[in-house]
């Protein structure tokens, strides 16, 4: 058996060009920040981005020209900071495939790859452009006659999911929102786990009714304090607004984006991941 | 730390009516849930709590029952959201609640609303190489046909706002009010018609930034302005002025 317990370059390079990831979080909250900044500095490319409500984590790849596909329901910086500048530049300039979805039929399409069938029955939708636009088709239910729609399986090469505590062998557990995570390492073909803390096998032996993430389905775990910043990890930190405001300043030019990567690359890849500073610079 | 100082007087006016009157949608003892990008909402919510709903059912996207938060996040889906909660229910559970008819209200924004109350958020121009790329609908697809009521809100009223007919309909559905800062909506027989306007509006001012005929605008009575109890709640659920921030 491969070891599991990787450095955050080694993690990063299992992801090929091309490959389709899951991300875990919402919005601000909980996202493999540093591991997509990781990504960025590798030079990754045409990626394909599944997400319910996305915001750093998916604009960063943009802006590093990662993204080819971002199947979504959601991406923006919410009410702090309005739309995504770089998601946006990449779909209005014709470089990246919005895949226009609701939350819930990303969810559906997760479900599907999860249940181990091609396709999933979803509520909703009536009177929506998105199902003509998506490709999302009706069938008639065989027992009753309604007509339902059928979200296609969404199977993402890995489920990236940063969680607070996880174990060498790849046990995880999150705390506070659990988003649409486990669903998303259901679904995957591999799960690949950033962790605040790696604790001992104990932790998990002694509330296993709590493992979010068993290791038997993970390839890979990297100690990344941190890892969620400049967004929030519950029972850990808050989302560093200054941080955030910063990067978008930072996303308008390939300078900004090189020096922002700059900036957090010692903390993201150093193991003894200094504690946050406020403000703009890790 | 206020967020007040990055708006205006008249943009904290507007803000503090609009969550005083959204508020005032909620019915004691409904279950409410709110997404992303829903600051308004959050604020509406924790105002009911303390004032005429303290039996609501509050669910949000991290999961929280009934949260508690120590202060109300910058984004509506902040850690805080866990606080206090007495159980998880997640985001997915929560369109499966809506999906078997289980949600009572929620609320959603438009970028777009248009007179029949039908909501864009996706894109303007042309979807394949748009002039503009929003950041999508979200649930909206999803509860807004299958939540027993759903609650617009819009804190821009200009015509571009408010379309006869959305270019581009992200969702549709079960409508009941839409609130501004001018006026309050309601869905009446597929259409949207003034209820109310808010104290010192003219009719014409509504007709005016709306692209659609809203109805007869002088007959619309005046919105009942918050209450000293209101805005005291208001104040107690939002001091740091997370309201403030749909309108910097």
């Amino acid at each position: 058996m491969p070891e599991k317990l990787l450095s955050l370059p080694e993690a990063a390079g299992l992801v090929r060009d091309g490959d389709m990831l899951a991300l875990g979080g919402n919005s601000l909250t909980r996202t493999p920040a540093a591991f997509v900044r990781e990504l960025a500095r590798q030079g990754r490319s045409g990626l394909r981005l599944v997400k319910t409500a996305g915001a750093y984590e998916v604009d960063l790849l943009c802006a590093a020209g990662a993204v080819a596909e971002v199947h979504a329901g959601y991406i923006g910086f919410e009410n702090l900071f309005g739309l995504a500048p770089a998601y946006r530049r990449g779909v209005e300039g014709g470089t990246v495939r919005p895949v226009e979805h609701a939350c819930y039929t990303v969810i559906a399409g997760l479900r599907a790859s999860a249940y181990g069938l091609p396709s999933q029955p979803v509520a909703g939708l009536q009177g929506s452009d998105l199902p003509g636009l998506t490709g999302f088709r009706r069938v008639e239910d065989p027992y009753t006659g309604e007509r339902v729609y059928m979200i296609p399986r969404i199977r993402p090469r890995w489920a990236i999911v940063h969680v607070q505590h996880a174990d060498p062998e790849g046990n995880a557990r999150i705390e506070g929102g659990v988003f649409e995570d486990v669903l998303m390492t259901r679904a995957a073909e591999g799960v690949i786990l950033t962790a605040e803390r790696i604790v001992e096998t104990a932790f998990f032996e002694a509330r296993p009714e709590r493992t979010s993430v068993p290791a038997f389905m993970v390839r890979a775990v990297v100690r990344a304090p941190g890892g969620a910043a400049p967004g929030a990890c519950f029972s850990f930190y808050d989302t560093d607004e200054e941080a955030v405001a910063s990067y978008i300043e930072a996303s308008a030019s390939p300078e900004g984006l090189r020096a922002h990567l700059a900036a957090w690359e010692p903390r993201d890849r150093s193991p003894a991941g200094a504690p946050a500073a406020s403000g703009g610079a890790p | 730390m206020s967020r007040a100082a990055a708006v205006t007087p008249g943009a904290q006016r507007a803000a503090d009516r609009m969550a005083v009157f959204l508020a005032r949608q909620i019915r004691d003892g409904e279950t409410v849930f709110h997404g992303v990008a829903s600051a308004l909402p959050m604020v509406a919510v924790a105002l009911a709590r303390r004032a005429h709903a303290p039996g609501l059912t509050y669910l949000n996207i991290p999961g929280g029952v009934d949260a508690s938060p120590s202060r109300l996040p910058g984004s509506t889906v902040g850690v805080q959201l866990m606080e206090g909660a007495r159980a998880q229910f997640s985001l997915i559970e929560i369109f499966d609640l809506s999906a078997r008819g289980g949600l009572d209200l929620a609320f959603l924004g438009g970028a777009q609303i248009d007179s029949r109350g039908d909501i864009n958020l996706s894109f303007i121009g042309d979807p394949a190489r748009p002039k503009v790329r929003l950041p999508g609908g979200a649930g909206s697809a999803s509860i807004l046909p299958t939540a027993k009521r759903t609650v617009l809100w819009r804190t821009v009223h200009d015509p571009r706002s408010f379309p006869e007919r959305c270019p581009w309909v992200t969702a549709s559905g079960r409508v009941d009010r839409v609130v501004t800062p001018l006026c309050i909506f309601r869905k009446v027989e597929g259409r949207l018609r003034i209820e109310s306007r808010h104290a010192g509006v003219a009719p014409g001012a509504i007709r005016a930034a709306t692209g659609f005929d809203p109805g007869p605008a002088e007959e619309a009575p005046e919105t009942p302005e918050p209450t000293g109890e209101e805005r005291a709640a208001l104040e107690a659920a939002d001091p740091e002025g997370v309201r403030f921030l749909e309108f910097a």
